[in-house]
């Protein structure tokens, strides 16, 4: 046995804020991937050159980075505060679903890809489909 | 929920007593055998859960009536009396005297 775990506190002490923070709901996440996947679409169907549609395009990059951080931290509050050990059980893949949701967040975030867009979309709906099951 | 043991160890879990305590220090507490004290913190037993164990401080002390609270500036990063209201004396188990670790933020508790 080491040292670390032989000091190690077999106890724990919780300060936490444990208040339900208001109602889960995974619409906050589905409205963050629409718009991801909608600012895709102004992205690349832009091509004026002129000070208008270079602020449009501008813009619609930061859109699309901010709501695809959104996505993640919308879906990571799912995944750690609303689901509990039972809902794994019942769902043995929801961990991974939801990381490889929370990688597609992050790859929407550094590209313009139609494709990442819509997979983002899809997983947060087969989350969101997870997440009203539980609610039957 | 009450240790065995005069001296026992504890994990901090959580923010709420922030910046007394980070999460994941370790403390080591003494069971109290007398009535808590206003400003000193404490580990109680959750009013809404007896097997878990809470690390507070003690806003006011009133006959048996303990309020508890988190040191975090914002409210919305504790669970403590402003919510499930004030504790009884029993459920004030330890004080903690020490942070052994990590390290660097060894000392004594106030």
């Amino acid at each position: 046995m080491d040292l670390r775990s032989l000091i190690a506190p077999r106890l724990v002490a919780h300060a936490h804020c444990d208040i339900p923070c208001g109602i889960y709901d995974p619409t906050a996440a589905k409205i963050a991937a629409d718009t991801v996947a909608k600012m895709i679409e102004k992205i690349t169907g832009s091509t004026g050159v002129d000070e208008a549609s270079r602020n449009t395009f501008i813009r619609s990059v930061a859109v699309k980075e901010e709501h695809a951080q959104l996505c993640k931290k919308e879906l990571l509050i799912l995944w750690t505060d609303y689901f509990k050990p039972e809902h794994l059980e019942k769902y043995p893949k929801l961990h991974d679903t939801f990381w490889k949701a929370a990688k597609l967040c992050s790859k929407n975030k550094q590209s313009v890809d139609a494709k990442a867009a819509a997979d983002l979309q899809a997983a947060v709906k087969e989350i969101a489909d997870i997440f009203w099951a539980t609610k039957k | 929920m009450r240790p065995a043991t005069l001296l026992f160890r504890v994990a901090v879990a959580g923010a709420s007593m922030e910046p007394t305590f980070h999460d994941g220090d370790w403390l080591l507490v003494r069971q109290l055998r007398r009535p808590p004290r206003e400003g000193e913190v404490v580990i109680a037993t959750d009013p809404r859960e007896p097997e878990r164990l809470l690390v507070k401080r003690v806003r006011s002390v009133v006959g048996d009536q303990v309020t508890v609270q988190g040191d975090h500036a914002d409210p919305a990063e504790s669970t403590d009396s402003r919510q499930f209201g004030p504790i009884p004396g029993s459920a004030v188990v330890g004080r903690p005297l020490l942070r052994y670790a990590p390290l660097h933020r060894f000392g004594f508790v106030r």
